[in-house]
């Protein structure tokens, strides 16, 4: 009985350490390193797949060089607007 | 002897050459090092599991704790009602987790680091979610696309970029995994190539750095699966509940 109670007091004690190193590691360190990994790629992802739609309607209507530039320019506003919205997302969070 | 630093991420055969109607279907370094990663994982876990003691041994609570934390981001990013895509998440996040790990060991290979392996694992999610959104919502899951409150002028315009956004979402999956695992290991390979160029005399500034980019590179696998796994919540998340 008695080693029970002893190691359910230890338990309790090394659980609350446990916590504290969490919660300050999660606000700093790995999560907000990984954000900006998230971010950074969102942006440029955005942008290339715009510009593989426009390169593909192009050569399937035969409008070379148009397509390409309105998707290029939809593709960048897209990224924008991706890395707002997860900043804006960061920020609810916080 | 020149070092390539790209030597590395080379896919060769292992073992006879086999194929299938014209598709080359033969055994790679690629796929041994799946193989090795699955079998750690399964071994793992089955002798995780096996001894259900009170206070964990070592193992068991390796175990325990990966299954809490991948339970815990699921239930925080996705909801309760994602519980039912536990066992998917969890295996994506441990294979993803071991590729990236036993990359670090010297001489192995890193699965991550080739863009077809992560862009099918990205293809996978996202045709996935796509069809568990459309089983949720049936044609209404196509509100995805346009946000509440925009003007009907500017409404083609942003359904375009909707498309758009939702499109790049395997992409910027998997082009991050790839990324950062191709970069990390060709940096960690050339200031190996450092320290053995000027030798002696100066090679010791590169051998530190060698020493905190591999600190890094660990950091970073474990990262990169964990972000993998949060961004598949995120998804499933927008499939199920359906709001932004």
């Amino acid at each position: 009985m008695k080693k029970i109670k002893e190691i359910t007091t230890r338990l309790e004690i090394a659980k609350k350490n446990v916590k504290n190193v969490q919660e300050s590691n999660e606000g700093s360190n790995a999560a907000s390193f990984g954000k900006a990994f998230k971010i950074s790629t969102e942006l440029v992802a955005a942008v290339v797949v715009g510009t593989t739609i426009g390169f593909l309607l192009d050569s399937w209507f035969d409008t070379k060089p148009l397509l390409i530039i309105c998707f290029f320019i939809i593709g960048v506003a897209t990224g924008i607007l991706n890395v707002f919205r997860s900043a804006k997302k960061m920020h609810k969070k916080i | 002897m020149a070092i390539n630093p790209m030597h590395q991420f080379e896919v060769y055969k292992v073992g006879p050459e086999i194929n299938l109607g014209g598709i080359n279907l033969s055994f790679t370094n690629a796929s041994l090092f799946m193989t090795i990663s699955a079998i750690l994982i399964s071994s793992l876990l089955f002798f995780g599991t096996k001894k259900k003691s009170l206070i964990p041994s070592k193992i068991q609570l390796i175990t325990e704790m990966s299954y809490t934390f991948i339970a815990k981001m699921i239930n925080e990013t996705a909801g309760s009602s994602a519980k039912a895509f536990f066992p998917f998440v969890f295996t994506l996040f441990m294979f993803v987790l071991f590729c990236n790990m036993i990359g670090m060991l010297p001489y192995s290979f890193t699965v991550t680091s080739q863009i077809i392996v992560t862009f099918v694992l990205a293809a996978i999610i996202f045709i996935g979610v796509t069809i568990i959104g459309f089983i949720k919502h049936g044609i209404k899951y196509l509100e995805l696309f346009v946000p509440k409150g925009v003007p009907i002028v500017l409404l083609p315009l942003i359904i375009v970029i909707e498309i758009i956004s939702y499109l790049s979402r395997p992409v910027s999956l998997s082009v991050r995994l790839f990324a950062n695992m191709l970069a990390g290991h060709t940096m960690l390979k050339v200031f190996g190539g450092f320290v053995i160029s000027l030798g002696l005399l100066g090679g010791w500034l590169p051998l530190s750095f060698s020493v905190a980019l591999t600190g890094l590179e660990i950091l970073v696998a474990f990262l990169q699966a964990y972000v993998f796994a949060i961004l598949t919540c995120i998804y499933l998340n927008d499939a199920l509940n359906l709001h932004h």
